[in-house]
């Protein structure tokens, strides 16, 4: 049975193409939510195996819904995927408890890369 | 007298390298997305009147994608992407893997897949210029309009509080020679945040 994710980005296409990767790759998609809020309650919910997780979204922003996954459960594996890879934004992830950090535009290998590291 | 009317030719040189590393990494990550040669011209910078920046990009009537982000941090602006119609369409066509003339019209996930693109391309832009000014940049979520360019922008530059009829603006326009993509950036920085940005260059204003 694949690892199940949660896709997490405002935009539909976006989600579109990492739930197609995914979907190639072995892996199951658990949902898909288009703003921090909605990913903190369905992680709630799903308890996915890994989320996948946008910064820059209404509502909540990535990096703060990184903060409030990681108090429901610690153990949450985070992997950030985002246009904006300033080093700071970088570090402020990884600090809320991010495991890996994929910049805009990724290649497939990238993302399943990060995937295999964070569910190794 | 406004900060920006104090800029030197050196400041305008200084903007205009912003703008180019800023396009450049842009450019870049749209060619990476599309598997294209993606050039670019070389950037203008300068204070213009608004009809001047609209001539920039096209005629006031042609309907355009716009994309458009306010940018917090110590540096504050706005970053408009503007693609024109047929170059629109045919982005849509090319990222979502459909033939080319497919699109004929804007639905929702045509919407949404230029959104991201402005978002990603806006992201290399700042990652870029965050690089070289040692200074942070945080986009909020992207405003999308699809309409005529004079109207576009100055429902945009009105929205943005620039009460003056004149903004600096720099600009570049990217192209593609295998694909026929035309469309332009423009970089508008807020005068609260303009000596910042030419300080972290070792640059003063006035």
């Amino acid at each position: 049975m694949g690892k199940k994710v949660l896709v997490v980005d405002d935009a539909a296409f976006m989600r579109m193409m990492i739930k197609d990767i995914l979907l190639k790759n072995g892996y199951e998609i658990a949902g898909e939510a288009e703003n921090g809020k909605k990913a903190v309650a369905m992680y709630q919910e799903l308890r996915p195996d890994v989320v996948t997780m946008d910064i820059t979204m209404p509502e909540m922003d990535g990096i703060a819904a990184v903060k409030a996954i990681k108090q429901i459960d610690p153990n949450a594996r985070i992997i950030m995927c985002s246009a904006m890879g300033q080093q700071l934004m970088v570090m402020e992830a990884i600090q809320a408890g991010a495991r890996d950090f994929i910049v805009k535009p990724f290649q497939q290998d990238r993302v399943l890369q990060a995937l295999e590291k964070v569910l190794a | 007298m406004e900060p920006w009317d104090k800029l030197n030719a050196l400041h305008l040189d200084a903007l205009k390298e912003i703008g180019n590393i800023g396009a450049g990494n842009a450019a870049t990550a749209l060619a990476s997305m599309l598997g294209s040669r993606i050039q670019m011209t070389v950037p203008r910078a300068g204070v213009l009147p608004l009809q001047e920046i609209t001539a920039l990009a096209g005629n006031e009537e042609d309907p355009v994608a716009c994309v458009e982000f306010t940018v917090n941090g110590p540096a504050p602006s706005k970053i408009f992407f503007l693609l024109d119609e047929p170059s629109a369409y045919l982005l849509i066509d090319l990222l979502l893997g459909k033939p080319q003339g497919t699109t004929r019209v804007l639905d929702e996930m045509g919407s949404s897949v230029l959104t991201e693109l402005g978002n990603i391309l806006t992201g290399s832009f700042l990652n870029a210029f965050a690089e070289f000014c040692r200074l942070e940049f945080k986009p909020t979520v992207p405003a999308f309009a699809f309409d005529m360019l004079g109207a576009v922008l100055s429902s945009a530059f009105l929205e943005g509080g620039y009460f003056s009829d004149r903004a600096l603006v720099i600009e570049t326009r990217f192209y593609s020679e295998s694909v026929t993509i035309s469309g332009h950036f423009f970089l508008v920085p807020e005068n609260a945040g303009l000596e910042k940005i030419l300080q972290s260059l070792g640059l003063q204003l006035g």
